[in-house]
């Protein structure tokens, strides 16, 4: 975890150095007008605040130089000391000489002021303008200068974001080129396309890379929040952060920055209970949340877990039959996962009280549709006294996805893998007509399972996915999907391969169809739609 | 909860002194840079006690205080100074500063001063 | 990748002349093939560059200006649930555009198959508006018509009764005994009513 020590250092250093440029820009002004007051001042001010800043942070240094420097010129101020050009060169090299202390405070060489412009600091300042004394000459700062750039570039996301089209484009017209030099035969084409494929994906993780961050940034910001919102709610909270060099791209952090923000808050002031309550559950008085990422595959997972009071399943049941999301019978017998699925309803709360930092109107829907609207998943897991956990899987990156392609109707779409559980081929005979759906048994679990035919494509009046006869063939490929703890068998037609896809959004006006979550090309130059799990699930219950 | 408002031209001290403040307990209302600002944010967020820094690009830390007793003559400011600066900060007390605190400061010097200052 | 530009037709075609070469299939968007002779405009007279297309038996035009290009209907890929209206998705040059049939759109009735007009090949007008493209499916090639200004009758009357509600109408042009409905495809575009292909 990035400590507070390091993030004073990074300010530190920061203010430092733009100090330092001012500096060295107004003792340039002031060789040229050496009786301008402001100018005095300003350098006064600027060697002044260098001075204090490393001497609370102890680069003492820093602090010495700057105090010498700072003294100096304020003999000049009161004109006890003239800006001579002997004196004008000494004060150059001291400023210098900051600048080479700063730019080196990480550097595991320390560098040491040089002796003899320190003397020749000394000099000026205790002399007072007593010239017989000799000012040596300082050669290192003023031969060997040298002007260096940051080996670091700030650059606009817009302009990352700008470059990942491009390459998405990029990606699409190569695949395009690989397939038409298969249909051509051409050696040398082939050769090319070869070349332009490994080209190209090494642009793609370059551009990608470039845009990944540190989770760090973001959880490095829950220490500070954490403690504001507990002190507000009389907790006491262990934050506990891991996995905070794993990276992201920054766009998805920027997206689920609310998201996580809400959940801490609710942690904290649903979750854990208060000091003397836990101390009859007998728990630690403190409550403890832990929030952590790790990779997984291409995904990074994000997990936050908290060991406070839980989330009561019969009080959500409770709501969930009363909003009318659910009859009451049929409740009875949900599986938990399913309970807690509820939660992510539009406007679904069990919280009684709406605090300062929870509540506010907003519920966990809007943190689902934030993780949904980048491609990742949400999951809650719960345990009554105990604690919840939510986990987050998101994509690494934006633009390219791994997805798996099939078709229906002759129409070719293309699924999210981070929203495929598995993909399975069944006998019709293995599916059963169950109520107005029909269900299979995967590995002793029983998922319902839909003709994506039937959903995609007939009469919505006549919609019927409980009958088996619709089906084509005896053997039946299902894309098994996962959405909000809920499994769903989608029966495909044709079933292609995985591929890594560049989704791009739909334009204006379709962009709100949100069946879709947005379009490929694929190398033969077809269109390709890509599902959208969540607007499918939906659709699919709201069809039943 | 104490509002405070911190005045200083170092992005670098009003980081310090806002995270001493904050988990202490206290509401930091506002962070001035510069005197103009400063005196803006007196009257904006009215706070229960301002920390000035003597020396701003724009103000003396005394116009600024002048300033801010000038419309708000209760207003409890406390002055942040380096060593050296003894005469101003003696020129601050006449002008009705409550107390000083001198840079480099110890987070316990911080928040006793604070602390009592706001007391009184 | 250069998007082609129908407004390069300078001159002055006195007849409708047609802006893509038929029946031969073209590989690219065509641009206006503008064969009329060079006229010199009517002086003062203001000037309105149309293309003119059929929506079941009746002419339609949209000025020139909004017109991104004039193609072969590509391959379209259906999008299911959507209204019906829109026949889907398609790939031109690399942008993926919505294609809308206007006929089904304001309830028109498509005219009997024309003898001689392969059904197989359609054209679609490419709208370019401010923040997206759409392409408009017709039966038979765009024409292309200059006409004066004032040959176009702004406030028609009857326009309460038609189904094409009266602001997407620019106005209605009388040219020889052929009514023209000039449509503001913008006014179009930017309804809430196309908006609402967004509902499912």
């Amino acid at each position: 975890m990035k400590s507070r020590e390091q993030e004073y250092k990074e300010i530190f250093i920061a203010e430092a150095l733009e100090y330092f440029d001012s500096l060295n820009r107004h003792i340039s002004e002031l060789e040229k007008q050496p009786q301008d007051d402001r100018i005095l001042a300003e350098i006064f001010r600027l060697l002044h605040n260098l001075k204090a800043n490393a001497k609370a942070i102890g680069y003492l240094q820093i602090s010495d130089v700057s105090h010498k420097l700072e003294t100096a010129f304020s003999l000049i101020r009161n004109k006890e000391l003239s800006f001579s050009d002997e004196v004008v060169t000494v004060l150059f090299d001291g400023i210098d000489m900051l600048g080479e202390l700063i730019t080196n405070v990480d550097s595991p060489i320390p560098v040491e002021p040089d002796p003899v412009l320190l003397r020749n600091l000394d000099i000026i300042v205790d002399s007072l303008s007593d010239s017989t004394i000799e000012l040596a000459k300082v050669q290192k700062y003023t031969t060997t200068k040298n002007l260096s750039l940051s080996d670091l570039i700030y650059i606009q996301i817009k302009k990352l974001d700008h470059m990942l089209n491009l390459v998405g484009e990029l990606i699409i017209d190569r695949d395009r080129i690989i397939s038409l030099s298969r249909e051509l035969n051409n050696d040398d084409l082939k050769v090319v396309s070869s070349h332009l494929y490994r080209i190209t994906e090494e642009l793609q993780y370059s551009v990608m890379d470039a845009r990944l961050v540190n989770i760090g940034t973001l959880f490095n910001k829950f220490p500070r929040i954490v403690r504001d919102i507990a002190s507000a709610e009389r907790k006491d909270i262990n934050l506990e952060i891991q996995g905070q060099d794993i990276q992201i791209d920054r766009n998805i952090l920027q997206i689920i920055t609310d998201s996580l923000l809400h959940l801490v808050r609710n942690a904290i002031t649903h979750g854990i209970e208060m000091p003397e309550q836990r101390e009859k559950a007998k728990k630690s008085r403190a409550g403890s949340i832990l929030l952590s990422a790790r990779n997984d595959r291409d995904n990074v997972v994000i997990k936050l877990k908290d060991d406070g009071r839980g989330i009561d399943l019969k009080k959500v049941k409770k709501t969930a039959v009363k909003n009318k999301l659910v009859a009451a019978d049929v409740a009875e017998d949900l599986p938990d996962s399913e309970v807690l699925s509820f939660l992510f309803e539009p406007g679904f709360s069990t919280a009684d009280e709406v605090t300062e930092y929870s509540g506010r109107g907003v519920g966990l829907d809007v943190v689902k549709n934030a993780i949904d609207s980048i491609g990742g998943r949400l999951q809650v897991d719960s345990k009554l006294g105990v604690g919840t956990t939510f986990t987050m899987q998101l994509p690494t990156s934006i633009a390219v996805k791994g997805a798996l392609l099939f078709e229906v109707d002759t129409i070719f779409y293309a699924i999210p893998l981070l929203h495929t559980e598995q993909v399975i081929a069944l006998d019709k005979d293995e599916l059963h007509e169950v109520g107005d759906v029909m269900v299979a048994d995967l590995k002793g679990e029983t998922v319902t399972v839909v003709y994506l035919h039937e959903l995609l494509n007939a009469d919505e009046a006549t919609i019927n996915f409980g009958d088996k006869t619709r089906l084509k063939g005896q053997v039946q490929n299902i894309v098994v999907v996962s959405y909000n703890n809920r499994k769903l068998g989608l029966i495909v037609d044709k079933l292609y391969r995985q591929q890594d896809i560049v989704v791009k959004p739909l334009s204006k006006p379709l962009d709100k169809v949100d069946l879709y979550g947005g379009v490929t090309l694929l190398g033969s130059g077809k269109v390709c739609l890509v599902l959208d799990v969540p607007a499918i699930t939906r659709y699919f219950i709201q069809k039943r | 909860m104490k509002r405070i408002l911190i005045v200083d031209d170092s992005f670098y001290m009003r980081t310090m002194l806002k995270n001493m403040l904050t988990d202490a307990g206290y509401e930091v209302v506002g962070e001035a840079p510069n005197g103009q600002t400063a005196l803006e944010l007196a009257k904006e967020t009215n706070p229960d006690l301002i920390t000035l820094d003597v020396i701003l690009p724009d103000n003396t830390g005394l116009d600024v205080l002048k300033g801010i007793k000038k419309d708000q003559p209760d207003m409890k400011v406390i002055i942040v100074s380096a060593v050296g600066q003894e005469v101003i900060v003696n020129e601050a007390m006449e002008y009705g500063a409550l107390s000083y605190i001198v840079k480099p400061f110890s987070e316990e010097k911080v928040l006793e001063v604070v602390s009592k200052a706001l007391q009184d | 990748m250069a998007k082609q530009k129908t407004e390069e037709t300078a001159a002055t075609p006195k007849e409708s002349t047609p802006v893509i070469d038929t029946p031969a299939p073209l590989q690219n968007g065509a641009k206006p093939n503008d064969q009329g002779k060079p006229q010199e405009p009517a002086v003062k007279e203001e000037n309105v560059h149309l293309i003119v297309f059929k929506l079941g038996e009746e002419h339609y035009a949209i000025k020139i200006e909004q017109v991104k290009e004039v193609t072969i209907t590509p391959s379209i890929t259906r999008m299911p649930r959507t209204p019906d209206f829109v026949q889907g998705v398609a790939n031109i040059r690399g942008d993926i555009i919505a294609i809308v049939d206007l006929e089904k759109r304001f309830g028109i009735r498509p005219a009997p198959v024309t003898e001689g007009l392969n059904p197989n090949v359609t054209y679609t007008l490419v709208i370019e508006a401010k923040e997206y493209s759409i392409g408009i499916v017709v039966k038979e090639v765009p024409q292309s018509l200059n006409l004066a200004m004032s040959k176009i009758d702004k406030t028609p009357s009857f326009l309460q009764d038609t189904n094409i509600k009266d602001n997407y109408i620019e106005g209605i042009a009388k040219v020889d005994s052929k009514l023209i409905i000039v449509l503001d495809m913008f006014r179009i575009l930017s309804s809430d009513e196309i908006k609402q292909l967004t509902g499912k």
